[in-house]
């Protein structure tokens, strides 16, 4: 287990989300929307891309109508094959990322690669909490250091 | 007979003369002091031309329902059409307002200025501020949308600016079809599909 610093910058789960990408396929009846073709989402400094994004929204139990009313709020991005993290100067890859707007956490599994600063870092999950910018990897931890640049 | 000179004789005497002079008058004003009746505008009238409503066939208030393969039961109304005179089977119409409601209880309502309704190929073509409203909450504007009367399938030529649950949302275009079940007809669900470039802004309310 390691303990990481990640994008230091004060980042802010309220700044709007901005997501680009070629298509966006909403399913009426199932009310999943999901976002494919190189999609990148961008919140204040951080920028995600991967190839496809679902998006999950809040499923606020409707008491009058009995079933799961779909809220109108989203709860979390889905986004898989193939993402990049991206805050400030630190990056981080792997094959899926869960990021939960409302906490501002973003998990990522799926032989994680991390840059930070000179190091790198390798794992199997890593955990971040972007406001407060620190996180754990986990699972087979492997970190490399470039000495000489010192930083 | 001595006559008896008394006021109320004379009176009367005087009255006798008076009275019909009076009479005469106000007959005579029934006539002289008429207004001059203005025959231009003797009834309002409606400005429409009337040669033109009378040599163009026009439906006013026309409404066309049916049930798509999947389905949907699909109805389409419009303030006027006019047959199109160069073909049969289109009908040029104006307020077009069409709604979808598939079977699985998804409901569509699309309005448009104009439109085009084309019976031969089975297609209405909307034009002019068309505003589409999803039950799952997505209100979607653009200037043309084509929607085919037997299939549930929705299409925009154009850009189109969509407001609904993921956020504010701007594509390239915009398609709604079927999707397609086990045998690969088409199933009772929906896909609303935003291509050609999309970009969403949302802005978390927490």
């Amino acid at each position: 287990q390691g303990q990481v610093e990640f994008g230091g910058m004060e980042h802010d789960t309220s700044d709007p989300v901005e997501v680009v990408s070629d298509t966006l396929e909403v399913n009426e009846e199932a009310g999943t929307a999901v976002f494919s073709g190189d999609v990148l989402v961008v919140q204040g400094e951080m920028r995600l891309s991967a190839a496809t994004v679902r998006v999950e929204y809040t499923q606020q139990p409707d008491a009058a109508e009995g079933e799961e009313q779909e809220g109108n709020e989203i709860e979390r991005l889905h986004a898989s094959g193939g993402v990049v993290l991206t805050s400030g100067e630190d990056s981080a890859e792997a094959q899926e990322a869960v990021y939960t707007l409302a906490t501002g956490e973003v998990v990522m599994t799926g032989d994680v690669l991390m840059t930070q600063g000179g190091n790198l870092l390798s794992g199997q999950t890593l955990r971040l909490n972007m406001e407060t910018g620190n996180g754990i990897m986990e699972g087979r931890v492997r970190t490399t250091f470039s000495p000489g640049n010192g930083n | 007979m001595r006559r008896r000179d008394n006021p109320y004789s004379r009176f009367v005497a005087w009255a006798k003369i008076v009275l019909p002079l009076a009479a005469l008058a106000l007959l005579s004003t029934v006539f002289l002091l008429a207004r001059n009746i203005d025959p231009t505008q003797a009834i309002p009238f409606a400005e429409i031309d009337v040669e033109e409503l009378a040599r163009e066939q026009r439906i006013s208030a026309p409404n066309y329902a049916g049930v798509t393969e999947d389905g949907a039961a699909i109805s389409v109304t419009a303030s006027t059409a006019r047959p199109d005179p160069d073909s049969p089977e289109r009908v040029d119409a104006t307020d077009l307002e069409a709604e979808l409601i598939t079977a699985t209880g998804a409901r569509y309502q699309l309005s448009s200025q104009r439109g085009e309704i084309d019976s031969g190929a089975d297609m209405a073509y909307l034009q002019g501020g068309v505003v589409v409203t999803t039950s799952s909450g997505y209100r979607i504007t653009s200037d043309a949308m084509s929607t085919s009367l037997s299939r549930t399938l929705l299409e925009s030529e154009g850009p189109v600016q969509a407001d609904g649950p993921a956020g504010r949302l701007d594509a390239g275009s915009m398609s709604l079809a079927p999707l397609p079940d086990a045998e690969g007809d088409d199933s009772a669900n929906h896909l609303l599909v935003f291509n050609k470039g999309v970009k969403l802004v949302y802005t978390p309310s927490d």
